[in-house]
């Protein structure tokens, strides 16, 4: 094997690792909030450690944002983090995303509001 | 500061648009009732069809002397309330805050045809400052309060411009932005932004009185 093919060799070896890791990583680790219904995007990208951050907030449920509702009731112990707000939050087509960024604020300012902690001005969630 | 932004966003709110309607209903009713004790003859004078016709043609561009003597201040004038009035209406960020605490919605301006409109609203301010320093005629009619008021005026659109577009302090004047259109909305009923409740009335009278009682055109 001549010193070139090896070079080769290690360098696509190489880079086939970083892949893997990278693809890994974010599958695992979410660190953004993009939330595939909104079709073209106003304002820059929420950043959320998710890990990070329910740690830091004390949140040990995962129905607190996973939630599950059967009736208009709220149910406990269960919880939907498979499914993407957007799924059961539905926006047709073409549709004025508002409803959906309701959602969202609701549930993620509405905490910091009441707890007193975390962002809360649309600047402090949506940086430049 | 979630003390202060949840006062400025909840309460504060509250009074500034109690104080604005009913601080306009207040002034109209006053309007009304004094112009009945001083001069019964406004309301036997005051004709629907000359006032609205003044009305007509004063709202549009051009459409009465007075506009067509001054071109450039008619532009001004006439880009600058159309934008003052729409941006805060159709503004994104607003619209999501009703939606947020009312959930009701309409049609939004983009982000950044926001951004060009409230662009716009400050230079005609810049304008308006301008023209008050420079020539004389403007500012021999000029008092300080003329200042004040385009001031109140000019304050939440530079400081909302300045939060949107996230520059040093933005947190600081997100929340004087607030405060600053509160202030701006309270302040309607009291100083001469009244005229915007008024200007049917003064319009509509003067129309009235040159078209129902002298028979004569009016400018
Ligand atoms: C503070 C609210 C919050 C809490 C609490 C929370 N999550 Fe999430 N989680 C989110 C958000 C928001 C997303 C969506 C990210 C996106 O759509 O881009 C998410 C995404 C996920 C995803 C990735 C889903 C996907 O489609 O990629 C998983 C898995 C997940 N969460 C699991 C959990 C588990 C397990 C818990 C409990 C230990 C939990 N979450 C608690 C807010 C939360
Ligand atoms: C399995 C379906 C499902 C998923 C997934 C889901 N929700 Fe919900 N959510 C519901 C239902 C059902 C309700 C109750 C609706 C109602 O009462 O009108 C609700 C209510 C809410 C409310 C209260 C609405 C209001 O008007 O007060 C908020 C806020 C909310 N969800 C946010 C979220 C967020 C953020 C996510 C993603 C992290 C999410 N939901 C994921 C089904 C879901
Ligand atoms: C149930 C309450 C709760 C919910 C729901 C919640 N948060 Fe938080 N969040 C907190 C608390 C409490 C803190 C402050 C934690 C600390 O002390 O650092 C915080 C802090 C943050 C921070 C700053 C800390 C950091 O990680 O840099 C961000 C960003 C944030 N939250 C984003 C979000 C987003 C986006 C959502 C919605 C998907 C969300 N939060 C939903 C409670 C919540
Ligand atoms: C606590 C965090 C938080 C705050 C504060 C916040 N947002 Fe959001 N916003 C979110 C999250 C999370 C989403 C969903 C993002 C996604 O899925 O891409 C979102 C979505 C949006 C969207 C739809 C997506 C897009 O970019 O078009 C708009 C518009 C928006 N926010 C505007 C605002 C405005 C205006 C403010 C200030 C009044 C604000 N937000 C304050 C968290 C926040
Ligand atoms: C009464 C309470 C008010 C609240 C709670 C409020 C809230 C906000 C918020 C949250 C933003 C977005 C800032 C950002 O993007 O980070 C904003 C922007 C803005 N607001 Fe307000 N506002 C209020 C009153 C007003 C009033 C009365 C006016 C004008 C008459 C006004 C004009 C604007 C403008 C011009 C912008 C910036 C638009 C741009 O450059 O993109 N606001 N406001
Ligand atoms: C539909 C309602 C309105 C009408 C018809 C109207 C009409 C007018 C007119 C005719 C002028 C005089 C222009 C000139 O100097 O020649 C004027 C000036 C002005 N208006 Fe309005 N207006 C309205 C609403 C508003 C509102 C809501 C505000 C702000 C809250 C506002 C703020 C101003 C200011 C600040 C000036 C003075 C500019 C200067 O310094 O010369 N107007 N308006």
């Amino acid at each position: 094997m001549g010193k070139r093919t090896l070079i080769i060799y290690v360098v696509i070896t190489l880079f086939v690792c970083i892949f893997a890791v990278m693809s890994g990583y974010s599958q695992e680790d979410v660190t953004t909030v993009e939330d595939s219904a909104f079709e073209e995007k106003m304002r820059p990208t929420v950043q959320f450690l998710h890990d990070e951050h329910n740690e830091a907030a004390g949140l040990e449920e995962c129905d607190v944002c996973h939630h599950v509702y059967k009736d208009g009731e709220k149910i406990e112990d269960e919880s939907s983090e498979e499914t993407e707000c957007s799924e059961c939050h539905t926006l047709n087509k073409g549709d004025n995303p508002l409803s959906l960024v309701k959602v969202y604020h609701l549930q993620c300012k509405g905490c910091h509001q009441k707890e007193k902690a975390g962002p809360i001005m649309c600047s402090e969630c949506h940086p430049r | 500061m979630h003390d202060v932004y949840n006062f400025v966003s909840g309460p504060l709110v509250w009074v500034s648009f109690i104080i604005f309607f009913g601080g306009c209903l207040y002034r109209l009713i006053s309007m009304a009732v004094l112009a009945k004790k001083k001069d019964v003859f406004v309301y036997e004078y005051m004709s629907f069809k000359y006032g609205l016709r003044s009305i007509f043609h004063w709202i549009i561009p051009f459409g009465t002397v007075k506009w067509r003597k001054n071109p450039i201040l008619t532009i001004v004038t006439f880009t600058f309330h159309i934008c003052l009035i729409l941006v805060p209406i159709f503004l994104c960020a607003h619209v999501i805050l009703w939606k947020e605490s009312w959930d009701i919605g309409w049609w939004y301006f983009s982000d950044t045809t926001a951004d060009i409109l409230t662009g716009i609203v400050i230079a005609c301010c810049v304008f308006f400052l301008i023209r008050r320093i420079v020539l004389p005629e403007v500012k021999y009619l000029t008092s300080v309060s003329d200042y004040v008021i385009l001031a109140m005026v000019a304050a939440p659109f530079i400081t909302g411009f300045w939060t949107y577009h996230q520059w040093p302090g933005c947190k600081i004047t997100g929340i004087v932005h607030i405060i600053a259109g509160e202030i701006m909305l309270a302040a309607i009923p009291f100083t001469r932004l009244i005229h915007m409740v008024y200007f049917p009335f003064t319009r509509g009278y003067m129309g009235s009185e040159f078209g129902a009682v002298r028979n004569a055109k009016d400018w």
